[in-house]
């Protein structure tokens, strides 16, 4: 079994150099066969196999290396570590049209973009209208590239790919330019280019693209894999982080940290059948409420996405239950979401004690948990529906 | 057609030896079309202005050597043979090093983002100069046979090759400057200077004749002295004889070349972090 692309153990450091000394320096060890003295680990120990017909989608943050890694796949630079084997041809589309020279017209960039590929011009001859027609650009095609909009480059880019199809086609970020329906066009033609066994290596921030195009995905954060799997997980870990992240930044989010500030305390707190939870099934969240003067108190039960955003929210009082002491001053709550509607990813559910009149919040315990799924719906929740 | 990206020249390690050298071939030719179209359709004055700039030296100098200064002694032979058969050569010399230099940062784009060969830029680039030059240089020297001068037309059987060896050593040279202009961007001002210093230094406007005779060995060393003397063997005098110098500017051009490829790809795989 040979994959068409293997990568193994994938490195690149790059030269740290800011000095003109730097750079004389620079030049002195490279000539002497010696690596740079100052390096940045730009990637590390990065590893998979594509098989033909696969996709694969590379996530991260800006700079987390996935430009770096696609760069090392298609050959433009070497790794400094490791192994990239290829079976077959690669048509680079990095950043698509930064391959383009800014002189050439559109026309003469078609031309180059074969030679690359080891076409002579005649044998691209019937293809040139076919590019001509996807790109859609008009008569700007006569004209110098500089002169594009980033649009109507990543048409040309992306119109030039499609006719002379890759073995593997690789593009970063594309789909993110171009508008509505360009977009439509390209998604519409990726995905027939892999139903007829074309092979995908994606790097995209649209969750929904990786989620849609791919079938594997690779997480990677500051250079190195964090989590390489199937699309649907790796992407909804990925946004997790993300929604954590940023609701780290606007308030702390402390996990089942039981204050004891006020009278009314929650002790405990549960989820059942576990913080990992599957889409539409019951989710249980129970626990225990103090009362010092023996009076009931009321509970409010919230769950919220994990950048913060409220998704549901309710209390007893609201329902009309009044909880029962069970023993010394505690009393047990339970709260059943049946079929839960939560679509895949990371909540919190905050659970909040109030005086018997619901006047005022004495205490909340949050709890995260997980709901998975592999559904590329949108949103928070499924809603009801049924399409007519 | 399994290879593994060890190799230093991009892409080409991704497909079959022939499907490289197939590409690489359609690649060189697309560049050096490209050289080519832009340098000179791009100008007003078009393909002309290859041959008027070293025209119009060559009337400056004509009206300086003889007029001003009425030098004489050029071996037998008028000014403008004697100093047009040895002015286009270095002319092309003096444009290709320079130009080559800084190719690769008119690629930049490309080598960042597409793999490939890094050395066809360099290739293209001189290659597109000393032809155009060397066109301009047969024009020359139809016109002078034209207005009567003798020109030894048969020694184009030497000339054509003693360009071939200056093209093979300036191609060295190229590729060795261009890989260093992109990590140090001094090369290319220390490069004009100096090729002007050089063409003062090498027999074009005067004969070697006239320098001091303790100095005379100083001056010949210069490759370029070789060069012109022989130009003028061949196209001046008619001599075709091959001489034993020959042989050794050859082995030095391969030399250059040989080192100058060596420097470029030892620095070639960092090009794309620095271009």
């Amino acid at each position: 079994m040979s994959a068409l692309l293997t990568v193994q153990g994938a490195g690149k450091d790059y030269a740290k150099v800011d000095t003109r000394r730097g750079r004389v320096r620079l030049v002195w060890d490279l000539l002497r066969g010696h690596a740079a003295a100052r390096v940045f680990r730009a990637l590390d120990g990065v590893d998979f196999e594509l098989e033909r017909g696969a996709s694969l989608g590379v996530i991260g943050e800006n700079g987390a290396g996935k430009s770096t890694l696609l760069k090392i796949v298609a050959g433009v630079i070497e790794p400094t570590r490791g192994r990239v084997h290829v079976n077959g041809r690669v048509g680079a589309l990095l950043e698509l049209g930064s391959g383009f020279h800014p002189e050439y017209t559109g026309l003469a960039n078609i031309e180059l973009a074969a030679a690359l590929l080891g076409l002579a011009p005649q044998e691209i001859e019937g293809k040139r209208d076919e590019i001509i027609a996807f790109a859609d650009i008009g008569e700007h095609i006569t004209q110098p590239i500089k002169y594009y909009s980033s649009g109507m480059v990543v048409r040309l880019g992306f119109a030039i790919a499609t006719a002379l199809r890759p073995d593997v086609l690789i593009t970063d970020e594309v789909l993110a330019v171009g508008d509505e329906s360009f977009q439509k066009k390209c998604i519409a033609w990726i995905e027939r280019y892999l139903e007829d066994g074309g092979t995908l290596l994606l790097c995209s921030h649209s969750m929904y693209h990786v989620q849609k195009l791919c079938q594997v995905a690779l997480w990677l954060r500051d250079g190195r894999p964090e989590r390489y799997g199937p699309a649907t997980e790796v992407a909804q870990a990925y946004l997790a982080f993300h929604e954590e992240k940023e609701a780290s930044e606007r308030q702390p989010l402390a996990e089942a940290h039981a204050r004891t500030a006020g009278l009314y305390a929650i002790r405990s707190l549960e989820l059942a059948p576990g913080d990992r939870i599957a889409q539409g099934t019951d989710l249980t969240i129970c626990g225990e409420v103090l009362s010092p003067d023996g009076r009931p108190p009321v509970v409010l039960v919230g769950i919220v996405r994990a950048d913060g955003t409220s998704v549901y929210g309710v209390a007893t009082d609201m329902d009309g239950v009044v909880l029962d002491e069970a023993k010394g001053d505690l009393y047990p709550f339970s709260l059943t979401l049946v079929r839960l509607a939560l679509l895949p990813g990371k909540y919190f559910v905050r659970v909040h004690a109030l005086d018997p009149g619901a006047l005022r919040l004495f205490d909340h315990v949050e709890r995260s948990f997980v709901v998975t799924g592999e559904t590329r719906e949108f949103g928070l929740v499924t809603l009801p529906h049924r399409w007519g | 057609m399994t290879t593994s990206s060890s190799a230093s020249d991009g892409s080409a390690s991704f497909a079959a030896p022939g499907a490289a050298g197939r590409r690489n071939r359609a690649l060189l030719r697309n560049f050096f079309a490209r050289e080519i179209r832009t340098r000179y359709l791009g100008s007003i004055t078009g393909l002309a202005w290859a041959l008027l700039h070293p025209l119009a030296l060559l009337a400056v100098y004509y009206f300086v050597f003889t007029t001003v200064f009425r030098t004489g002694g050029f071996q037998g032979h008028g000014f403008l043979p004697f100093v047009a058969v040895a002015l286009w050569p270095f002319l092309a010399a003096q444009e290709a090093l320079p130009r080559a230099t800084i190719s690769l940062a008119g690629y930049a784009g490309l080598i960042r983002k597409v793999a490939f060969p890094h050395e066809l830029v360099v290739y293209a680039s001189v290659a597109a100069t000393v032809a155009l030059q060397f066109a301009g240089y047969l024009a020359v020297l139809v016109v002078l046979a034209l207005i009567g001068e003798p020109i030894h037309f048969a020694g184009l059987l030497l000339a054509i090759p003693l360009w071939i060896v200056m093209t093979v050593a300036l191609l060295g040279l190229s590729l060795a400057l261009a890989a260093l202009q992109v990590f140090i961007r001094d090369v290319e001002h220390v490069l004009m200077p100096t090729l002007m210093i050089l063409m003062y230094l090498t027999p074009i406007l005067y004969p070697l004749t006239l320098v001091p005779v303790d100095l005379q060995p100083w001056v010949a060393a210069n490759p370029f002295s070789w060069l012109v003397g022989r130009l003028r063997d061949c196209l001046l005098e008619g001599r075709l004889a091959l001489e034993w110098g020959d042989a050794v500017a050859v082995g030095a051009a391969l030399l250059v070349f040989t080192g100058g490829r060596w420097v470029f790809r030892r620095l070639a795989p960092q090009f794309e972090d620095f271009v």
